[in-house]
């Protein structure tokens, strides 16, 4: 892919981001002009480096929200939660083609009528009939309007084209433009576009007052004007992707000597609502002159004086104080007449109306150019790879004390064996130093997973007429990015489940008492290694008796179950596979596979999930998640003279036991552990290896606990901890579930890491 | 290479890309008296005609290409107008 292109797209998500969160602010806090701003322009650098692009739909398309958000920035639109939704929704179509642009190159084809469509929304609001015309037209041609900057033409030929143009009653189109300072780096060459241009009449440049100090080559400080009699279509099209830069008028002979000759232009001329006013006080005038035809006095010097103010706004200004009325009526009809274009003074695009912007702009598009600290956007992959190599690095650093062994076992030289230890603890502090960096570099926050709640809150809310309000603690807290991007499906679940089940509509609340908003809450806590989520809402809570018969008519719990089962346990029913509580099957969540997914997602992290509930009250989930999953601290063990790694998560202890102290209980071993019977599993036997406890010797049991469930892991003997670098099963040996995956040892043996809840399964099932 | 430096005099020939603009306006700001040849230059990259629009070297030879010698030529000499407007009438109108 063009390397532009892939700058351009790792860009474009983060400007999504910016936007969607832009935006629901801007809902809430509707009349924050500093927002407004900030939505704005990011539309607007987006419409910017779309224009780079072959891909017109875009550009069109975020012109017009960009349109869109103009007006309410100027103040003339409020904006609404239509006008979200139909922003939100374009950003969102933009973000679908981006991704298949990704993989593509090239926008889908369906974007064309995509685009039209939400196109024509987004200007509805605008007044819609002009939005075909617009939508297609970057460059916007004033007629009327003298811009001041006619002055950078050379005076003497602009005299000359004037004449000319007066006596062939004729137009020419005159053009600004105005690049952008840091054009050069987006590959724009304004003087070869320039010189594109057909049928030009004359060039000049328009150079800064006075050259900075420190002159930056790099920095495009100058600008054209050029007067051409090239058509408006062919204008547009050269000037398709910097058409913010681009001011053109269509000017005939009078207006320019008029311009010349220096009748002073009051007002603004570009301000179209003034030209509207003007137009409108001209319409009046003219109605009074023909209606009352004996108009004199006061009355014909105050319309004479409004007629002379509307010229001057208009920019053409008039001697009409002394006229009498079918003087004025005529003026008035020469004013109005000109004015017949209307559509077309649409004032040109921003660059010009906000020099306020320009600096932040010039800012932006530098690259390179940051401000404060220097941030270095890496490669996913790149990390990744370095991560693996760190691992590399542990194994590798883990032989040494095989060779010190060896090198007092077998070659017999201690003081040599000593001198490989000492090199190895120094290796392995560098070893460690180096992983505890580099998982520092692969820790985000957790905003990351938590940024697109407040969007997904707000839009299931209101689909589903509920008034929620989202609260968030903790985002800064850091995790790895696997774990971050792991916990994004688990979170989207509960959040819905929350809104879809928890939370209850408006009027249910205000009938139980509570605000009728309710909340929901996402929290993040560092807890140790591990980081702790709660999702609560102070919604209508879980039923444990609800939950009880439902999982009873499921089939789930029998029917002492259903006598016994206490609150807390009853809530936990949710987790169950084939559970869902939901009267009606929505589509937002209910479908049954929510909660057992969650939480074997969760367990797949090797976290856990919680779920406490007050009915009536409110629900509150916790996830707890390790905060790295990239090292894994397995406890070794063998069987059979194999040696296989247990997570150390899930051992609780080693214990010894006197072979005379195991019984047996319902067809299986179990040890009976301060008052508690564990049953034991025989390792050798699950994973058939040939084996045989020594009947006299001790036997080595590895109690693990996998949820509520402990179990006793018969062994062989214990080895030492050890971190490793977890593979995962691949190719022939991915059906193999009992494994969680592969690790190097030190001295070069591959370990197996074992799944102990698939063993557990397993046990099961052999027995 | 589309720039050759000799002392004081710079020449331009073919197309002078972006690439050229550092080094060519480092080349203005310490060079007095600079003296530049446009005769073989086909196309000059904004910053590049920025570059002599602030330094004001002094242009020895003019371009062939028409465009830079009837448009940009007479901007690089002190603004002063190009050929009578006249003439552009016929040829373009």
């Amino acid at each position: 892919m063009n390397a532009l292109l892939a700058q351009f797209l790792a860009e474009a998500a983060d400007l999504l981001a910016q936007v969607d969160e832009g935006l629901l602010q801007l809902e809430r806090e509707p009349g924050d002009p500093a927002l407004v701003n900030e939505v704005f322009r990011v539309a607007h650098t987006f419409k910017g480096s779309s224009g780079l692009f072959a891909f017109p739909e875009l550009t069109r398309l975020t012109h017009a929200a960009e349109d869109l958000l103009d007006a309410v920035r100027g103040g003339g639109l409020s904006l609404d939660s239509g006008m979200t939704d139909d922003l939100l929704a374009s950003f969102d179509l933009i973000r679908g083609w981006l991704a298949h642009v990704t993989t593509h190159e090239r926008l889908p084809s369906s974007a064309a009528g995509d685009a039209a469509r939400l196109i024509t929304k987004l200007r509805a609001p605008l007044g819609g009939e002009k939005a075909q015309d617009e939508a297609a037209a970057v460059v916007h041609v004033a007629r009327r309007v003298v811009p001041a900057w006619l002055d950078h033409f050379d005076q003497r030929w602009l005299t000359e084209a004037s004449t000319w143009l007066r006596t062939t009653s004729s137009r020419m189109r005159f053009l600004r433009y105005t690049p952008d300072q840091g054009c050069f780096f987006r590959a724009e060459d304004p003087l070869h576009l320039v010189s594109e241009i057909p049928a030009v009449d004359r060039v000049d440049v328009v150079t800064p007052d006075s050259w900075p100090p420190e002159f930056d080559a790099y920095a495009c400080l100058i600008g054209f004007v050029v007067a051409t009699r090239a058509g408006v279509g062919e204008i547009d099209y050269l000037f398709r992707y910097v058409g913010d830069q681009i001011e053109v008028v269509e000017l005939d002979g009078e207006a320019i000597r008029r311009h010349l000759t220096g009748e002073p232009p009051t007002a603004t001329p570009h301000d179209p609502e003034l030209v509207a006013d003007a137009q409108a006080v001209l319409a009046g005038a003219l109605r009074c002159l023909t209606l009352g035809d004996t108009i004199s006095g006061t009355r014909l010097s105050a319309t004479a004086h409004a007629v002379g103010a509307a010229a001057r706004a208009l920019g053409e200004p008039v001697d009409a104080a002394e006229a009498d009325p079918p003087e004025l009526r005529e003026i008035v009809t020469r004013l109005l007449g000109d004015a017949a274009p209307t559509e077309a003074e649409v004032p040109p695009r921003p660059a010009i109306e906000m020099p306020a912007d320009k600096p932040d702009r010039a800012h932006a598009d530098d690259p390179g150019g940051q401000v404060g600290t220097k941030i270095l956007k890496v490669d996913q992959e790149k990390v990744d790879h370095l991560m693996e190599l760190v691992g590399e690095l542990n194994v590798a650093k883990n032989g040494l004390p095989f060779l010190a062994d060896a090198a007092e076992e077998e070659f017999g030289s201690r003081v040599l064996s000593r001198r490989i230890r000492d090199q190895h603890a120094g290796l392995h502090r560098i070893a460690e130093d180096l992983q505890a960096a580099v998982m520092d570099v692969r820790m985000l926050p957790l905003s990351v997973a938590f940024n697109r709640f407040p969007r997904l809150v707000r839009d299931l809310g209101r689909r589903l007429g509920k008034s929620v309000e989202l609260t968030v603690h903790g985002e800064d807290t850091m995790a790895d990015k696997d774990v971050i991007e792991a916990l994004g499906d688990p979170l989207v679940h509960l959040v819905r489940n929350s809104l879809d089940h928890g939370v209850e509509t408006p009027a249910e609340r205000l009938a139980s008492g509570k605000p009728p908003t309710a909340r929901i809450t996402l929290a993040a806590v560092a807890d140790g290694d591990a980081v702790t989520v709660e999702i609560g809402d102070d919604g209508r809570g879980v039923d444990p008796d609800r939950v009880k018969r439902k999982a009873y008519q499921k089939g789930l719990i029998s029917e002492d179950e259903l006598e016994t089962l206490g609150e807390a346990d009853a809530v936990d029913l949710v987790f169950r596979p084939g559970f869902s509580t939901a009267e009606q099957v929505s589509d937002l969540s209910g479908r049954g596979v929510g909660m057992d997914a969650v939480r074997a997602g969760v367990a797949k992290l090797g976290g856990t999930v919680t779920m406490k509930s007050e009915p009536g009250r409110g629900t509150s989930t916790t996830l707890r998640l390790p905060l790295s999953m990239a090292v894994t601290q397995v406890m070794v063990v063998s069987v059979a003279g194999q040696r296989f790694g247990v997570p150390v998560d899930l051992v609780q202890e080693n214990i010894r036991v006197p072979a005379a102290e195991m019984s047996r209980m319902l067809h299986s071993e179990v040890v009976v552990l301060r008052g508690e019977v564990v049953p034991v599993i025989d390792l050798a036997r699950v994973l058939e290896m040939p084996w045989t406890p020594d009947p006299d010797s001790d036997r080595a049991i590895l109690v693990v606990s996998l949820g509520d469930r402990r179990a006793g892991l018969l062994v062989e003997r214990f080895h030492r901890e050890v971190d490793v670098l977890l593979k995962p099963m691949e190719g022939l040996l991915a059906y193999a579930g009992e494994f969680a995956g592969t690790a190097l040892l030190g001295d070069g043996l591959v370990l197996l890491v074992l799944n102990v809840k698939e063993v557990l399964g397993l046990a099961d099932r052999v027995s | 290479m589309p720039i050759e430096f000799r002392d004081t005099l710079a020449t331009l020939s073919g197309v002078v890309t972006v690439d050229e603009v550092d080094q060519f306006a480092g080349w203005l700001r310490t060079t007095p008296k600079a003296r530049v040849s446009l005769r073989r230059c086909r196309h000059l990259h904004t910053g590049v005609f920025q570059a002599m629009l602030r330094y004001r070297p002094k242009v020895t030879a003019a371009p062939t290409d028409p465009f830079l010698a009837v448009r940009v030529l007479p901007l690089l000499n002190g603004g002063i107008s190009g050929p009578p407007p006249a003439r552009h009438r016929n040829a373009t109108s």
